[in-house]
């Protein structure tokens, strides 16, 4: 019976700094916003409380189902650019390359860089009117006229190029991890039976790869989803609302940036607009899983 | 099962209780930065009287004062104002400085929200009314002499610097609004003059940046990256130059009406379609506006009074500069050019623990000395009758263009409101870029301006008298 | 013919190799040189190098712009977030791989909801409140546990981790008379020295570059700022007027700690990487 508290006692003590920090700082939160969500509430004085008004708001609030549909472009752009060029470098990088320490070293480079700050750099080097890419574009005479950038047109195009240049690298080290784990014999079996390097791609490398594939498409569609750090530094969701995505407008809600006269904190609101984000995001990535399900059961 | 549910009720238990502390804390901290409604006055009393009960500061141990600010383009000079004042002081008071950036009026509420108020702040006009509003501020009657009085008594006013028939702060200086161009360039483009309509203005923007295009001059700017900081240094001066409120405020009916705002945007839309931005002003910082404008860039834009101290100090250039009155919608000046950010200056903390002390030192910084060489300095216009009197005029390259003149004057006050949905700079930047149909845009605006100024005077925190009589050419009604 | 295409295919794939490579170095290196240009030489802009080298715009970063407090508090943030992550993780993870318990899957599924739940940025206002009422908000510290409580990727990672190492070793330890804390940090953690590498790493990057936490966090308190916050601050000139050459100058002293640590450590990143793939 001692013996019995005794381990609980020791479950205990071990377990409490996590469930601590995690029910006050994790679990807390989350209660804390499903609350203020049927309120009123501008961070001063007294809530108010008003029933589902929030989410009536919320629907007729074209600017946030605006920057839903963004998130989207931004996420899939990042998507679609990210992942072919990760797992090609991946895949050539997996043969026996000379160099390919360093080149592997190189394309690592930008995940151990800060996104706030190399967005600050972008930033700069992406000006339309002195920054360093069309200065450069230009003496190679790839363009006669410099590129706006960040302007209406192109800043969704830059800021997904900026996301897809942070990301490249960590998921080539993803795949690349995956790839090692493919038993080197398949190989050896069909070079033997005189498999171009195109077909060992698709027939051994592709399908050994799909299982580490799968998890690493959830791990991107959710932190491509939830990437708005580079876009509030680059371009604040402008021009025109033209990178908005939503956990940025769900942000400058509670803290709205760059402007020099007070705007209200909408808390209430604010916390009615972060629920709706979780269960957007949370039926994406549900619905990814039920999808890649279905496929491996196609197998 | 059973352990399951044992495990959830632990969590729900760790949770509640970690809620409960913090729910308590909540309460403190709302009644501690006021209730709101007016009742502001009431708890500022008490909590002052609270923080008394810690004892008053013994003798040798200073008194320490948190004064916070955002203004940046004095900054030197402020420092230095304080750290004589800590030199010299009798009362033993030590006064730190902080100067904020753009998140000013976040790190306030956020100050606020954690007991870490600082005991002096920077009021601008644009603020005061939402800090007073949440509860900030302590009214100052009880320290007012005779001589501050006579000093400032004519400037105080409603809804800027008292509320509720209470004072919280006391006026300095204002800026004004001018549009900052290039001479050089206008010459090179055969202009002879500033623009005085704002046809004119389209018209000159185009000429310089077919005179200059090829060498990357381009004939107009701003820093849209912020919309409400661009519209708010440009559009504002043009309206109330051309008879209307700034802020799309109509101060006749006392309610919102943004369709003279919409006719402004017009021409911005004309240089847009035109080519005459400089190319990237959508994502464009002032201060990388400001490089363009020192590097001979950019053939004109607008601002406040504070740009001939910027291209002193921050930006110095060679460039021959000036800035003249705004353009008029017509050409013809039907009403007179806002001073803006001008009731108010410095303000004491409802939170502050040596609100005594915090007067002493606003005392100090609204001494005549101080204050005419703040305007002779070129940081801001002095308004105050007897500093207007003893100063002499800035002696800043540039200053001459942004003096107070007979088209220039105070405006009353327009309420400040939170909409739902897009501020109209978001909406009228919008349409300067993509079109729409500008009518359908005002209707839009107003209604829901003012369904939010409706709600906001129904919670009492604005209240708002319609002026059938008001003359935009005499705002101040003399 | 056969041969044809190995050589065009050979060379496709260095082209793309290398165009990514000069893609990604690109911005690092246009940080670089524009580190060493003067303000007005970035501001005009149109030069490829520096026409000479600036290196004092460092010296200049480091004391003027008060890079060294920055770099000091990030330091801080960085050191204890990592020593806490993984002590809290770790223990966790060690009395789930070990033992049952009442509540244990509920513990772990709360853990793994917490990797998938996000809802953005309105955690910051109730994570601040309860850091007031525990008067921590006006040090790193309320950063430094908000960035521990966030441990459950961790968690997983050396769940896996855990599982590696033999029951036979405790089980001969508690023989030996050996407690249970004592088994664990003497003999368990030790062996658990590559695991907690990797995750360190993780930890310490992800804390090296937080931004928007300690931004929010440290708006009242200016002298509490980390690198990333007084970098991207720099672009609003809170010291003067704007100073891209100073901000580019501090961007690389930023780079240069997390560069070192990445290059010692390069091998264990890779296999980091493996392990959480697989775990």
């Amino acid at each position: 019976m001692s013996m019995k508290w005794k381990r609980l006692g020791e479950n205990v003590w071990f377990l409490s700094p996590s469930i601590v920090l995690t029910a006050a700082l994790g679990v807390y939160p989350l209660i804390w916003m499903l609350r203020y969500m049927f309120y009123d509430y501008a961070g001063y004085g007294e809530p108010l409380f008003i029933g589902l008004d929030n989410f009536q708001r919320l629907m007729r609030d074209g600017q946030f189902w605006e920057s839903v549909g963004q998130t989207f472009v931004y996420a899939g752009g990042k998507l679609v650019l990210t992942l072919p060029v990760s797992l090609l470098l991946a895949v050539f990088l997996n043969g026996k390359l000379r160099g390919a320490g360093l080149l592997r070293g190189i394309y690592f480079v930008p995940t151990i860089i800060s996104t706030a700050v190399i967005s600050v750099v972008f930033y700069t080097i992406f000006n339309a009117y002195n920054g360093m890419v069309n200065t450069v574009l230009m003496k190679l005479h790839l363009i006669g006229q410099p590129i706006d950038w960040l302007g209406p047109k192109y800043a969704m195009l830059t800021v997904i190029l900026v996301a897809v240049w942070g990301a490249v690298g960590n998921y080539m080290l993803l795949f690349l991890a995956g790839l090692q784990g493919i038993p080197q014999d398949l190989y050896e079996s069909a070079s033997i039976d005189g498999a171009s390097a195109s077909r060992r791609l698709w027939s051994i490398t592709l399908p050994m790869l799909a299982p580490v594939a799968q998890l690493v498409i959830m791990l991107a569609i959710i932190a491509s989803l939830k990437g708005y750090e580079s876009i509030m530094l680059i371009t604040e969701g402008g021009p025109i609302g033209k990178t908005e995505v939503m956990y940025l407008y769900l942000y400058k809600l509670l803290f709205p940036v760059s402007t020099g006269s007070p705007v209200e904190q909408q808390l209430g609101y604010g916390s009615a607009v972060g629920f709706a984000t979780a269960v957007i995001v949370g039926a994406i990535t549900g619905l990814y899983f039920l999808l890649s399900r279905k496929m491996n059961k196609m197998y | 099962m059973q352990k399951k549910w044992v495990g959830l009720s632990l969590a729900l238990v760790l949770a509640l209780v970690i809620a409960g502390c913090s729910g308590n804390s909540g309460t403190n901290g709302t009644s501690n930065t006021g209730t709101g409604n007016g009742g502001d006055t009431n708890n500022a009393a008490t909590n002052t009287g609270n923080n008394n009960a810690t004892p008053d500061t013994p003798a040798g141990e200073p008194v320490q004062l948190k004064y916070w600010t955002d203004d940046r383009h004095d900054q030197e000079y402020i420092k230095e104002l304080v750290d004589e004042f800590n030199a010299t002081n009798e009362d033993n008071i030590q006064v730190e400085l902080t100067v904020m950036s753009e998140n000013y009026t976040q790190s306030v509420d956020i100050a606020f929200s954690s007991n870490q108020a600082p005991d002096v702040l920077r009021l601008k006009s644009g603020n005061t009314p939402d800090f007073f509003k949440k509860g900030y501020l302590a009214p100052i009657d009880a320290y007012m002499t005779d001589a501050l009085n006579e000093k400032f008594g004519n400037l105080l006013l409603d809804g800027v610097n008292r509320f509720g028939g209470k004072v919280y702060s006391l006026p300095n200086t204002g800026l004004t609004l001018r549009l900052v161009y290039n001479k050089d360039l206008f010459a090179k483009a055969g202009i002879e003059s500033p623009p005085a309509s704002l046809q004119e203005m389209v018209d000159d923007a185009k000429a310089i940046t077919e005179m200059g295009k090829s060498k990357g001059i381009y004939g107009f700017a701003l820093n849209y990256k912020s919309p409400k900081s661009a519209f708010d240094r440009s559009v504002r001066e043009i309206l109330s130059l051309s008879g209307h409120q700034g802020l799309g405020f109509d101060l006749k009916t006392g309610q919102f009406d943004f369709a003279p705002y919409g006719q402004i945007i017009e021409y911005f839309k004309q240089m847009y379609e035109d080519g005459s931005f400089l190319p990237g002003a959508e994502s464009l910082d002032i201060d990388p506006l400001r490089a363009q404008f020192a590097a001979g860039k950019i053939g004109m834009y607008l601002s406040f009074s504070t740009e001939p101290g910027v291209y002193t100090d921050q930006f110095p250039t060679d460039i021959n500069w000036g800035g003249a009155l705004a353009p008029s919608l017509d050409g013809e000046i039907k009403g007179t050019s806002e001073i803006v950010s001008a009731g108010t200056w410095l303000g004491i903390s409802a939170q502050s623990a040596n609100p005594e002390a915090a007067f002493k030192f606003m005392q100090y910084m609204y001494g005549d000395e101080i204050l005419t060489t703040y305007h002779e300095k070129g940081f801001g216009i002095a308004i105050v009758p007897s500093i207007v009197e003893q100063a002499g005029d800035p002696d800043i390259a540039g200053m001459e263009g942004f003096l107070v003149g007979e088209h220039d004057s105070l405006w009353p006050v327009s309420p400040t409101v939170t909409p739902e949905g897009p501020g109209y700079a978001d909406a009228y930047f919008k349409y300067m870029i993509e079109g729409g149909d500008v009518g359908a845009i005002a209707e839009d605006l107003n209604t829901r301006y003012n369904a939010a100024l409706a709600s906001a005077i129904e919670k009492g925190e604005v209240s708002v008298t319609p002026m059938p009589d008001f003359d935009p050419a005499n705002p101040q009604g003399e | 013919m056969n041969k044809l295409t190995k050589v065009a295919g050979r060379t496709i794939m260095w082209a793309f190799l290398l165009l990514t490579a000069v893609l990604t170095l690109f911005p690092i290196l246009m940080t670089l040189t524009g580190s060493l240009k003067t303000g007005a030489e970035m501001m005009t802009g149109g030069t490829l190098w520096p026409s000479k080298l600036q290196f004092a715009n460092y010296a200049e970063a480091w004391k003027q712009a008060n890079f060294a407090r920055y770099t000091w508090n990030s330091a801080f943030v960085s050191v204890m977030v990592t020593i806490g992550t993984l002590l809290v993780a770790a223990m966790a993870a060690y009395v789930v791989d070990r033992r049952t318990f009442p509540g244990k899957s509920l513990y772990v599924m709360v853990q793994a909801s917490m990797m998938f739940i996000s809802v953005g940025a309105i955690v910051l206002r109730p994570q601040f409140e309860m850091m007031v009422a525990l008067h921590l908000n006006t040090t790193l510290w309320g950063v430094i546990l908000i960035l521990i409580s966030a441990h459950s990727s961790t968690f997983f990672m050396l769940l896996g981790f855990f599982k590696a190492i033999p029951r036979e070793l405790d089980e001969a330890a508690m023989v030996d008379g050996s407690g249970f804390a004592r088994t664990f940090f003497r003999i368990i953690l030790p062996l658990l020295a590559p695991g907690l590498g990797v995750a360190g790493l993780f930890a310490f990057r992800h804390a090296w570059n937080e931004y928007i936490l300690p931004l929010v966090f440290t708006m009242t308190n200016p002298q509490l700022q980390t690198l990333t916050v007084g970098l991207a601050n720099l672009r609003y000139g809170a010291s003067a007027a704007m100073q891209i050459h100073l901000m580019m100058a501090g961007a690389c002293l930023s780079i240069l700690p997390m560069l070192i640590v990445y290059m010692v450590a390069n091998k264990s990143f890779i296999q980091v990487t493996a392990g959480s793939v697989k775990g």
